[in-house]
């Protein structure tokens, strides 16, 4: 596989070269240099280090070279290889580290190659690739789980989730309707309320989750309702009663990264950055929360954002180059609020719009084609809110404008 | 399965399932290539992380890479990249020769940088590229390669698939060349700010007159641009000249010793002007350092190198950059200074003092490029 693009890389190649020659003129010349720093994606230089002690790498759990028997007899042992794949997606899960996703598919592999495959197998690769935001790809895993084992319980819950994601509301509502006589009642109804509220529906849906009997429900369900909880109040401009369900849903799962982001940008949107950027501290190796303290640390006028602007943006080159979706809402966002450049924002929000349909996607494209002043590209995100009759406060004033 | 195990299977890959996006970034190995005749230079970087699960580096396993774990470890990682990388080139393998492991820093962390040369064995027209490092751990690992012959570069990924991938490293079109070079001079003259330092302390007197052991501004516009024009073309025409023969290998000069000279013609420009000797035909001068100047050019479009079969026309593109770069700078500088030539302030502070930072610059790049050993 060889995509090939041409690039003008050569001038670059030899800037950064240039900047290492010059490593006394660059700190007494500095500010000409930052100039030329945001060029490259990375324009460091390789050195030797002069101290062999120096940490190169905090090897996190689950990355040792020690775990390659664990992984070998994996290729051998399903009742190994299972858990294990499930280990390295919960860890990916709590982390954000997108390597764990590859080595639960590095695990699942040998599985993945047999006839006929194991459902369990499929859908945890669905849960991989969904978790890379190839949705297409997602549905075909478990609609082949499906028809072999047409009762399993993740495979609908996951297949709702990929459609709600996709924008697929009535779709999702049926694999929710599956779920009925498989799962608890209580799961059932966390899932069908979630897309009520997306539908026309979010005042009752709202009022239905509130009422959902806590004793029901386990910890990780617990935590799920109180983030559909948190943004459905946002949705309904009850900023108030979403902080209360966000805090309370952190309280209870603090490695809910979704969620902690959701938090944080409502935060942000009432301009209360200083308390954003401590809801970050510590999540500053994730793209998405990454994007937030920039932003935050913006509205604060602190100087570190020029540092983690470079950061984020050589990021997202890399995905770029690599030919992936997976941050085009983050990049987009990064391109319209911390870069300031509306139009490759709005190409942006496009190229995500054509991925994942949320509100916040709905939020993004709106903004930048307001701000590019391109009403025509909003069309349709805006025909896809009349369609479903998708409510949130915070998409209105856009809404209205535009049409 | 029971009904409770079912249940827990669920909740626990349930919030897997929410919608986030949630990523570092993911595995890349980083491969840089550079295309000249049949030789081949480049770097292969992996992430430490990545080159511990490969090879496993960790010795005193405590969960931290350390410098030395890492180089003790150099054999095995060359033996592993070696057996996951191979690079030909018309169907002939050209063998990597890898050395002197380092480090480099990227946006999640440390990696293993790995130099290496090949010497293919006729002139590269396609480069086949098989790529499967960290194939069995971690399928989703890209290699993401950056091509280049001379100024002309290309991005491809690398693995996911057994077959090599290929590259042409084609003649490039001659308008191709001509503007991809012609950037890469104008990028060179901003970038290089030892030929602009040069240029600025022969420019900065370019307004003022000498007279009786005093500066006197210039009264009219005539002769001010006159002695720029005269400055401006001695410099460009030295270096043309000594660019293209260095850049046709005619003349060679050692890149230490020119690299010195450069910035000693900087320190001695500059002084010239808080101690005045030559004071009527700086042109002379920047006539003699711009000889010099255009070795330094030469040695970095050397680095580049020029493709085969537009050597001319980049040439000369790469030197038209120069120029215009220069150009720019010149054009957006002098009317400001011709402006404040007036001023005492200029004359007697901003001229003098200025020429001294600039001496000072360039003074310490003098020892560093003379006497330090080279990195």
């Amino acid at each position: 596989m060889a995509r090939l693009t041409t690039t003008l890389l050569g001038r670059r190649l030899l800037g950064r070269k240039l900047l290492g020659r010059k490593l006394l003129g660059r700190k007494l010349l500095g500010g000409l240099f930052l100039v030329l720093g945001s060029t490259g994606i990375a324009w460091s230089t390789p050195q030797v280090p002069d101290d062999d002690a120096l940490v190169l790498a905090e090897l996190p759990p689950g990355a040792r070279h020690e775990s390659a028997p664990a992984r070998e007899l994996a290729g051998a042992r399903f009742d190994v290889a299972l858990p294990l794949a499930q280990f390295y997606i919960a860890r990916s899960r709590a982390s954000g580290d997108l390597r764990y996703l590859g080595y639960a598919e590095a695990v699942l592999e040998p599985w993945a190659r047999r006839n006929p495959v194991a459902p369990a197998v499929r859908v945890l690769e669905a849960t991989i690739l969904q978790s890379r935001h190839a949705f297409d790809a997602a549905l075909q895993q478990l609609e082949l789980a499906l028809r072999a084992q047409p009762d399993d319980a993740q495979a609908w819950l996951t297949r709702a989730t990929v459609l709600r994601v996709q924008g697929r509301y009535a779709d999702a509502m049926a694999s929710c309707g599956r779920l009925a006589d498989r799962a608890d009642a209580a799961v059932t109804a966390l899932c069908q309320q979630s897309i009520a509220g997306l539908t026309g529906r979010l005042r009752p849906a709202y009022t239905a989750l509130v009422a959902l009997p806590l004793q029901q429900l386990s910890a990780e369900a617990r935590a799920w309702r109180y983030s559909e909880l948190g943004e459905m109040a946002e949705r309904l401009g009850d900023d108030a009663a979403a902080e209360h369900w966000f805090t309370e849903g952190l309280q209870l799962d603090a490695d809910d990264l979704y969620m902690r982001a959701a938090y944080a940008d409502l935060l942000l949107r009432q301009a209360r950055a200083a308390e954003a950027l401590q809801l970050l501290t510590g999540y500053e190796s994730m793209e998405p929360m990454l994007l937030r303290i920039v932003i935050a640390q913006q509205l604060l006028g602190d100087r570190r954002d020029a540092a983690n602007r470079a950061v984020l943006s050589g990021a997202f080159d890399v995905e770029q180059q690599r030919g992936e979706a997976v941050h085009r809402r983050e990049q987009a966002r990064f391109l319209l609020d911390v870069e300031q450049q509306p139009a490759a924002a709005l190409a942006a929000a496009q190229e995500n719009w054509r991925v994942q349909r949320e509100p916040d996607d709905v939020l993004i494209l709106l903004r930048s084609a307001q701000a590019a002043h391109r009403p025509d590209a909003a069309a349709p995100a805006l025909q896809f809110l009349q369609q479903q009759q998708l409510e949130d406060v915070r998409i209105a004033p856009y809404q209205r404008e535009l049409r | 399965m029971s009904t409770r195990m079912l249940l827990a299977t669920v909740l626990a890959l349930m919030l897997l399932a929410s919608p986030a996006a949630r990523a570092h970034v993911a595995s890349n190995g980083f491969l840089v290539v550079q295309v000249q005749g049949a030789q081949l230079r480049g770097s292969i970087e992996l992430a430490v992380r990545d080159v511990e699960l490969a090879i496993g580096v960790d010795a005193n396993r405590d969960g931290r890479v350390t410098w030395g774990e890492l180089r003790a470890s150099e054999p095995q990682l060359i033996q592993y990249v070696a057996q996951h990388l191979s690079i030909g080139a018309q169907g002939s393998r050209c063998p990597l020769d890898f050395q002197g492991l380092q480090v480099n820093h990227r946006v999640d962390g440390n990696y293993a940088w790995l130099p290496f040369s090949a010497q293919c064995r006729q002139s590269v027209r396609q480069l086949a590229i098989r790529y499967s490092l960290m194939d069995a751990i971690d399928p989703s690992h890209r290699g993401l390669l950056t091509l280049t012959d001379g100024a002309i570069a290309q991005t491809g990924v690398l693995g996911g698939s057994d077959a090599p991938a290929l590259f042409r490293v084609d003649a490039p079109s001659p308008g191709r060349a001509f503007v991809e070079y012609l950037q890469a001079g104008i990028w060179h003259i901003w970038s290089g700010i030892d030929h602009l330092l040069f240029l600025f302390s022969l420019l900065l007197p370019a307004v003022l007159l000498r007279r009786h052991g005093h500066w006197e501004p210039v009264t009219r516009v005539r002769p001010a641009f006159i002695s720029i024009l005269k400055v401006v073309t001695a410099f460009t025409l030295a270096h043309s000249i000594t660019l293209s023969l260095a850049a046709l290998d005619v003349v060679r000069l050692p890149s230490r010793l020119t690299e010195s000279v450069i910035a000693a013609s900087i320190v001695v420009a500059a002084l010239n002007n808080i101690f005045p000797l030559v004071t009527e035909s700086r042109a002379r001068i920047a006539f003699a350092f711009g000889l010099l100047h255009g070795f330094g050019f030469a040695s970095v479009l050397a680095d580049m190198g020029l493709p085969h079969g537009a050597r001319l026309i980049s040439l000369l593109g790469f030197n038209l950059g120069i120029e215009a770069g220069q150009l720019a700078v010149v054009l957006a500088v002098m009317p400001i200074i011709y402006m404040v030539r007036g001023d005492a302030v200029y004359r007697r502070t901003l001229m003098p003092w200025g020429s001294a930072v600039i001496a000072a610059v360039a003074l310490v790049w003098l020892v560093q490029r003379a006497f330090l050993p080279t990195g």
